[in-house]
Order: structure tokens, then sequence, then C-alpha cells
């Protein structure tokens, strides 16, 4: 410990540089494991062997193969991408609001892009489908304005997940009465609402693709301010970071990747609740790590969680969102016993 | 002496020997004034709907049906009154559980929806309706909500005590519990039968279209039971809101006390959620409502709220029936609908509605 004081922060820095390399190599090793067994395992399992073949040399002829790259794989895209999304997203908004509880979906942007997305498919039938994109970002931003005017100025961390939860509860009424007034609408969005990862929605990643890549670059550009932002909002100004574009850009940056996420595959909670927690076990709170290592980890939980979602009750599935909710409302319970006064 | 002074003074009030009460004149007013709404808006309530009938027909069918004919009186007194009467209990006893949950923690945000009763009762119904339909009988259903809400909040309330209780960490608790409930419930909706999943989505939106009189009976004999404690512990509230070290010097122990009070919004939200479903935003708009005519003063503040409750949730019902007819809103949705565009704005405006 001592030694790790004494030594120059430069040099510290430079001595973790392999560790921090190693540890990020090791968690992508586990991410394809997990894309591996999440390719291979299902309804019907399939053998390593035919799993290789399907990867390199595929035939479309053979049944196997033919899941593993007309169903499995698409899935697979989306899971890893719908991850990595929102565990930026979680990152971004834990540091700026300076509060452990932040997630999208607990502080009601999720459920307010998923209202926009339903009011806009069931008012405008009509409308393009690359619209929905920026449903989802309208009703993220309208949300979390709203959370915004209900958690005043003080942001305690109870006060913020309290309008949080207010503001869900609107938007889950008022997704709720679209749904009673159009009964067939409730048929076909029932599953999409409770966050499902599906094959088809590789279609939708195509609508929304060029609004995640600019917000993952745009997020890492951000990692320098946000380390300076970790010091204090004053200690940020002295450094040179404008706090008040960092903070705005910080909010429209969760807008877009939460309400992509929510377009391509519903409201998804918690992942970006959870993850950020774990990769700072790891990597404490250098945000030039804590985002690639929070990027990772989010595409290989949420890529277990489809996982689990497709086995625990074979040959039926559950969605996506309801094992994440199981999985990360005791984390969140936990942290919330462990952390608080 | 100008008139505003003589409204504010306390008046002593002994209605026993030994018991005073002290009324200020301005608190009387409002009691009153919002009596004679919901009395009015009684009135319209029970004469809107498919078969219209005007205010002053419901008025003699309600003093003298005998004179009536059948027809009206049947209408009237099978049909609207106990739905009206639900509306009206449901709404008074989340209303006053808001008040109490919301000077216990000390949060303006906190709500009756937040210490699990809703969530819990909402699984336990939903597992009867959609994986065990016919197990247990419809009358039994409300009971059976009504434990697994009782289930929950004490889950609840052993989680966040367990080292040591603390204001925020109960409602946060809740939140995580809540939360995961309704991920579990979602999965019922999910992959439930859609038929039974729309009457019972018809019930966690707060409807009240299959009340019958026995409900209303124990629903009211609940608020009884619960109520008439809560307004007797409005001392205890009024210190506990300055603090727990402040009570504490005024002898009231706060470990004693917060867990009978807590007791108390229990048994009045698991009655009210068991009767007419989940009325989310009661709990959390009619206290504030009511704390804009009396302050923080937990004598009047219950009564009112209370009130207020009842009117909130008997417009949001006659509406829902009224505006789109034939077509039925849940009466919680409705209330959410009208009542959450305005509740933000008086958030952000009140200097007072901050946690501390």
């Amino acid at each position: 410990m001592a030694e790790r004081v004494l030594s120059a922060p430069a040099e510290a820095g430079a001595a973790l540089w392999p560790r921090r390399l190693l540890g990020l190599a090791l968690l992508l090793l586990l991410l394809a494991l997990m894309a591996g067994l999440h390719l291979s395992l299902g309804a019907s399992s399939l053998e390593a062997g035919s799993l290789w073949q399907a990867l390199v040399d595929y035939n479309p002829q053979d049944a196997g193969q033919n899941i593993i790259r007309e169903i499995r794989q698409p899935r697979l895209v989306v899971a890893l991408v719908v991850g990595a999304a929102l565990a930026v997203a979680g990152v971004l908004m834990q540091a700026v609001s300076n509060n452990p509880l932040a997630d999208p979906g607990l502080l009601g942007i999720n459920s307010g892009a998923a209202f926009f997305v339903v009011g806009g498919l069931l008012m405008l039938p009509g409308s393009q489908h690359g619209w929905l994109p920026l449903y989802a970002f309208a009703g993220a931003a309208f949300a979390a304005l709203l959370v915004l005017l209900l958690s005043g100025r003080q942001q305690s961390p109870e006060r913020l997940v309290l309008a949080g939860v207010a503001v869900t509860a609107l938007f889950a009424a008022m997704t709720a009465i679209l749904l009673i007034v159009d009964q067939q609408g409730l048929d076909k969005l029932r599953h999409w609402l409770t966050g499902a990862i599906g094959a088809s929605d590789l279609k939708k990643l195509a609508w929304v693709w060029p609004w995640l890549l600019a917000g993952l670059v745009l997020t890492a550009l951000l990692a320098r301010s946000l380390n300076a932002h970790h010091l204090g909002d004053r200690a940020a100004a002295s450094l040179g970071v404008n706090v008040g574009l960092l903070k705005l850009a910080s909010l429209a940056l969760v807008i877009v990747l939460s309400g992509s996420v929510v377009a391509v595959a519903g409201p998804i909670g918690f992942v970006g609740l959870v993850v950020p927690h774990m990769a700072r076990l790891l990597v404490r709170s250098d945000y030039r790590w804590l985002l690639p290592y929070a990027l990772v980890l989010g595409a290989v939980l949420l890529v277990s969680a489809d996982l689990a979602a497709r086995i625990v009750v074979r040959p039926y599935e559950i969605n996506t969102g309801i094992i994440t909710a199981l999985v990360g409302a005791p984390v969140f319970i936990a942290l919330v016993i462990g952390r608080m006064r | 002496m100008s008139l505003a002074t003589k409204m504010n003074r306390p008046l002593p009030f002994t209605p026993l020997p030994g018991l005073v009460f002290r009324l200020r004149l301005k608190d009387l007013c409002w009691l009153l004034s919002f009596i004679a709404i919901v009395l009015v808006l009684f009135l319209w309530s029970a004469s809107s709907g498919s078969y219209h009938l005007s205010m002053a027909q419901v008025w003699q069918v309600l003093l003298a049906p005998d004179a009536q004919p059948d027809r009206l009186v049947r209408v009237v007194w099978e049909f609207r009154l106990p739905r009206i009467l639900a509306a009206m209990l449901c709404g008074a006893a989340l209303a006053i559980a808001g008040v109490m949950l919301q000077s216990i923690t000390r949060n303006a945000l906190a709500s009756p929806g937040l210490i699990g009763v809703e969530a819990g009762a909402s699984v336990t119904l939903l597992f009867c309706v959609i994986l065990m339909p016919g197990l247990v009988p419809i009358f039994w259903l409300p009971v059976s909500a009504m434990l697994g809400g009782f289930l929950v909040a004490g889950l609840i309330y052993l989680l966040s005590s367990a080292r040591g209780y603390s204001p925020v960490r109960l409602i946060l608790v809740g939140v995580g519990i809540t939360s995961m409930l309704s991920a579990l419930s979602e999965m019922l909706i999910t992959y439930g039968d859609i038929d039974l999943v729309e009457s019972a989505l018809m019930w966690l939106g707060g409807s009240l279209h299959q009340v019958s009189w026995g409900q209303v009976e124990v629903m009211a004999w609940w608020l009884l039971l619960a109520g008439v404690p809560a307004l007797l512990s409005f001392r205890q509230l009024n210190l506990l809101r300055l603090g727990d070290k402040v009570a504490l010097s005024r002898g009231v122990d706060n470990r004693k006390v917060i867990p009978l009070l807590l007791l108390i919004s229990v048994a009045l939200t698991a009655s009210a959620v068991a009767t007419a479903g989940t009325l989310t935003f009661v709990g959390l708009m009619a206290p504030h409502m009511a704390r804009r005519f009396c302050g923080d003063r937990h004598g009047v503040l219950i009564p009112l709220a209370g009130l207020l409750g009842a009117l909130l949730v008997l417009l949001g019902d006659t509406l829902g029936r009224t505006l789109l007819a034939p077509l039925q809103l849940p009466a919680g949705l409705v209330i959410v609908l009208v009542g959450a565009p305005w509740f933000i704005v008086l958030m952000h405006r009140s200097r007072h509605g901050g946690a501390n």
C-alpha cells in the first residue's frame, strides 16, 4: 500500500497498463465463451463442431447450422450491442449525477422512450420505421426533463430515484391506457414492452446503429473530462473542463444510447445500474479504463441474461428484460443496504 | 383583531372532560367546504352514466327509495352506489397511508406504492388469476392479495432494518423489491392466457367496476379500524416530522412508534389495493394537495387528505367510465393522467418539498 502511495502517479499509471490490458483481454475471452454458449445452447442444443462449421464454412442446407446463422447469430449481435450501450449509458449517468443508483431504467428514461414508441406505432401507423429511434429519443428526453424537474435542486440519491419511480409510473399508466384502447396492439406489443430480444431485431439494429456508434465514440472522447469531474465540480472547472457542457453532453448521450436500445429491444432495466459497479470493482474510477471495461462487461451480462432467458424454461423463453430485473434488483438492494447510511 | 388572525387562532375544544383538541376556524372551514365538494361530486357521479338521471332524481332516490320506480332504485342502489362508496373509501385510505408514510420517512416523494404492498398484492393476485384460475374463489381474491401485500411489506421492513433502520433505506429497498416483483408480474402478464391477462390488467390499473356491497362494508371496517388510530397518532406524526431526536426529546420513541405507524399504513393500503387494485398516484398526490391548505398539522391534515383522496378517486372513476363510454378506463390510470403533470409542476415549485 505504502509503495503505491509513494510512487509518482504517472509511474503508477504506466505500471497499471499491462494489468489493465490483461484484464480487458480476459474479459473479451469470457465474452467469446459466453457468445459461443449463446450460439450453441437453446431450445435445441448443438455441438461445438457444427457451431464451428456454421461460422467458418456455412452450409445453408444443414438445419442446425441454419438455426445458428439465421436465428441465434442475429440475436447474439443484438444482445451484444444492447448490453454495451446500456452499460455505457449507466456509467455516464452515475458519473454525471454523482449518484451510485442512477440507471436509465430506474430513472424513467426507458419507460418514456417506450411510451413514445408505442404511441408512435399506434397513432401514426403509416410512419417509416426509420422514425422509431427518433420517437424513442424524444420520449427519453421528455422523461429525463420530467425527472430533473421533479428531483429539484438538491440531488440526493433517494430523491432522484423516487422522481424516477414517479415518472415511470406516469409513462407506464399512459402506455397501459393506449393498450387498453387498442386491444390488438396489446397482443402485438406485450413482448416488446418487457424488454425482449428476438431474431428479427437485427433489422431494427440497422435503423439505430449510426446513432449508437456516434454515441459510443463521443462518450470515449469524454473520458478525460469525466475523470476531472470525478474530483468535484470545482476541481474540474479549474482543470479547464466546462462542467455545464459536460453534463449536457452526457445527458444527450444517455438519451441517444438508451433511446436506441429501447427502439431495438424495448425497455431493459438494471444493466446500466449493475455493470458500472462491477467495472468499478475491477478498475476503480479511471474513466479511460472504466468505459471499455463497462462496455465489455455489459455485453457479457446481457448475452448471459439472454442465454438464461432461453434455457431456464426450455423450450419456452422468458423475456431478457425480466431476467435482468430479477438479477439486478437484488444487486440494487444490496447496494442500498451496504452503501447508504 | 383582524379576520385572518381570528381564523388562525387555535380554539380549545373539549369533547370529553380531560380530552382537549385545539381547532382553528380556518381548518374547520376547509374541512366543511371539502365535505360539501365531495357531496356534490357524489351526486354528479351517481347521476351520470349510460342511464342518465338528474341530480334531483338521485337525491329523491337516495332519500326515499320506496316512493320511486323500481328501475331507478336498482340503477342507483345496486350499480352505482357501491362503486362510488368503494372509490371514496379506497381514496381516503390511500391518502391517509400516504400522509403517514411521507411523515415517517420525511420524504415528499414517498408513497404507499413504495412499501411493497401494491406490488405484493398484484403478484399474488396474478398468480391466483393466471396460473391457478379457479383455485381461489373470487370472493377470497382480495384477501389473498392482502396477505401478499402484508408479507412483502414485512420483508421490506426486515431488509431495511437489517443494519439499522433508516427512512432512506426503507424507501430504496422498497423501490428495489417493487421492481423485482413487477418483473415477476410482467412475466405472468406476458405468458398468461390473453383473456385472463386482460381481466387482470383491468384490476391492476385500478378499476372499480365489480365492487359489491359486501366489499364496501369490509373496506369501511378497515378504514375505521386503521384510520381512527392514524388520526389519534397525529401528535406523534407532528413530532416525527421534525426529526427523530426532536421526537425523542418530547417522549416519542421512534423505534417503538414507527413499526406501529407502518403497520397502520400497510393495513390501509392493503385493504384499498384488495378492493380497487393499484391506484398508485393517490397516496402520493392527495397529501400534497391537503398540505397546501393546512400545512403539516396532522390533526387536520389526515382528515383533509382523506377527503381529497376520496375526491380524486371518485373523480377519476367517474371520468373513466363516462369519457370514452362504453369503454371503461381504470380509475388509477385516469388519476395518473390528470394528476401527474400537475404534481410535477407542484413539486418543482415547492420550496419545502425536499428531503432533509
